[in-house]
């Protein structure tokens, strides 16, 4: 008797011990979360700009096919990051008066992206080439070397702050500052947490600033 | 689960009790040795509480305690424990101008091992009071997940635990029992992963379980 309980025992022992995993359960809900992601050129010194403009849609990246969108939600992002960039000293003209830097918005409609770096849209048909700002035959690069990113999820906002001041000798347009949020147009949030978001990614960048006006 | 814990704890101890007024002062057997197996809940103190502030009852212990004369024993304890905690949303700034702003979980896992010294007041009795000394190490992880960014460190220590507890048995010449006790454990880890290194971690624990008792 005493034997068959001691095995009991140790059975249930060995059971407890295989199910205890390493991570608590809900550790993969927060992958899932809103994020915001930015990263600046620390290089850059800001102060040389003045002005900038933005695109007047949102292009939405898939893989079978692009276009544009411009919705009241669409125009309120683009609203909120004219705003910002205005109370950081930025003035805003139309992308024909010769910008210092421009604004490209995107968002991931339906992906099977799991594993890419930033910028990887870059060769997505509705994306905003540098040609719609007038740069015929250029390209995009970052300065910076950017952060490997395993996967963009559907709804994830995407914006590329492109710098027309230093183009390189060899056509590259380096972008001075980028950003995603994860999750942000699935639906699922409010107008005031999309402008929130926005105006998060602009408070954790606080030398995206100018004093040059 | 808290409260689930107490109030079992409560019951086991107010049982014990009123067991052990019933017995013969003489009476029982006089154990050789037992074997342990608690479920355990680990409360956070100090910089560890800054790191994981919520008591965690994802743990539990094994252990192994032999009688050497009278109530003087020794043994061992091994085990698994893991503290954890999901923080709301906060930023954290990188190298090369990258910020990130997400919710996040820190957690710690832990495998402690320690050998034991320690005194049984009354082993022959329904309900045995003791205190008990364990010396050892401990293998930890401490983990912070940012979205799809797993953070982590893992670090050996040394630690010390001073318990006490009582086991109290489910029959007068019952071999299993139930083990309650509650200690206090010192590590020389520490968490590097945040801007500061924390100090030494030190945690309290709540153990309840069974034992089988051999003699």
């Amino acid at each position: 008797m005493k034997t068959k309980l001691s095995l009991l025992f140790i059975a249930a022992g060995l059971i407890f011990l295989a199910s205890c995993s390493k991570y608590p359960p809900g550790v993969d809900r927060v992958q899932e979360d809103l994020v915001v992601y930015t990263q600046i050129d620390i290089q850059k010194d800001f102060n040389q700009f003045q002005t900038f403009s933005i695109v007047d849609s949102i292009a939405y990246i898939d893989n079978r096919d692009s276009g544009h969108y411009l919705t009241p939600e669409v125009q309120a992002i683009l609203d909120r990051i004219v705003m910002n960039m205005e109370n950081r000293g930025f003035i805003k003209v139309s992308k024909d008066q010769n910008p210092n830097l421009g604004f490209t918005v995107s968002v991931v409609k339906t992906t099977n992206t799991t594993v890419w770096y930033p910028g990887w849209w870059w060769g997505y048909p509705g994306y905003y080439p540098p040609y719609y700002w007038g740069w015929d035959d250029y390209w995009w690069y970052y300065p910076y070397y950017p952060t490997y990113i395993t996967s963009y999820s559907s709804g994830t906002l995407i914006i590329d702050l492109a710098d027309f001041v230093n183009i390189t000798e060899d056509k590259q347009i380096p972008i001075a500052w980028f950003c995603y949020v994860r999750a942000l147009l699935t639906g699922t949030h409010s107008l005031e947490q999309i402008e929130a978001s926005i105006d998060q990614a602009f408070n954790q960048s606080p030398d995206l600033k100018t004093n040059a006006n | 689960m808290k409260k689930a814990a107490i109030i079992l704890t409560f019951l086991l101890f107010a049982w014990g009790s009123s067991q052990a007024q019933d017995i013969k002062p003489t009476g029982g057997f006089m154990p050789h040795s037992y074997y342990s197996f608690t479920w355990n809940t680990v409360f956070t103190l100090g910089d560890f509480n800054k790191w994981v502030g919520s008591p965690s009852p994802a743990g539990f212990n094994f252990g192994g305690r032999y009688f050497i004369e009278k109530g003087f024993n020794a043994g061992f304890n091994i085990g698994w424990q893991r503290v954890s905690q999901e923080y709301g949303y906060e930023t954290y700034y990188g190298p090369n101008g990258i910020a990130v702003t997400a919710t996040n979980f820190r957690f710690t896992w832990m495998v402690p091992f320690q050998i034991s010294a320690g005194y049984m007041f009354m082993p022959t009795k329904v309900f045995s009071p003791y205190f008990d000394l364990g010396v050892g190490g401990d293998y930890m992880e401490h983990h912070l997940i940012v979205q799809e960014y797993d953070i982590y460190e893992n670090r050996w220590d040394f630690s010390l635990t001073p318990e006490v507890g009582a086991l109290i048995k489910f029959g007068y010449y019952r071999s299993w029992a139930a083990l309650i006790a509650v200690n206090y454990k010192w590590t020389s880890n520490y968490i590097e992963i945040l801007n500061d290194k924390s100090g030494m971690l030190s945690m309290m624990g709540l153990r309840i379980g069974l034992c089988y008792i051999l003699n």
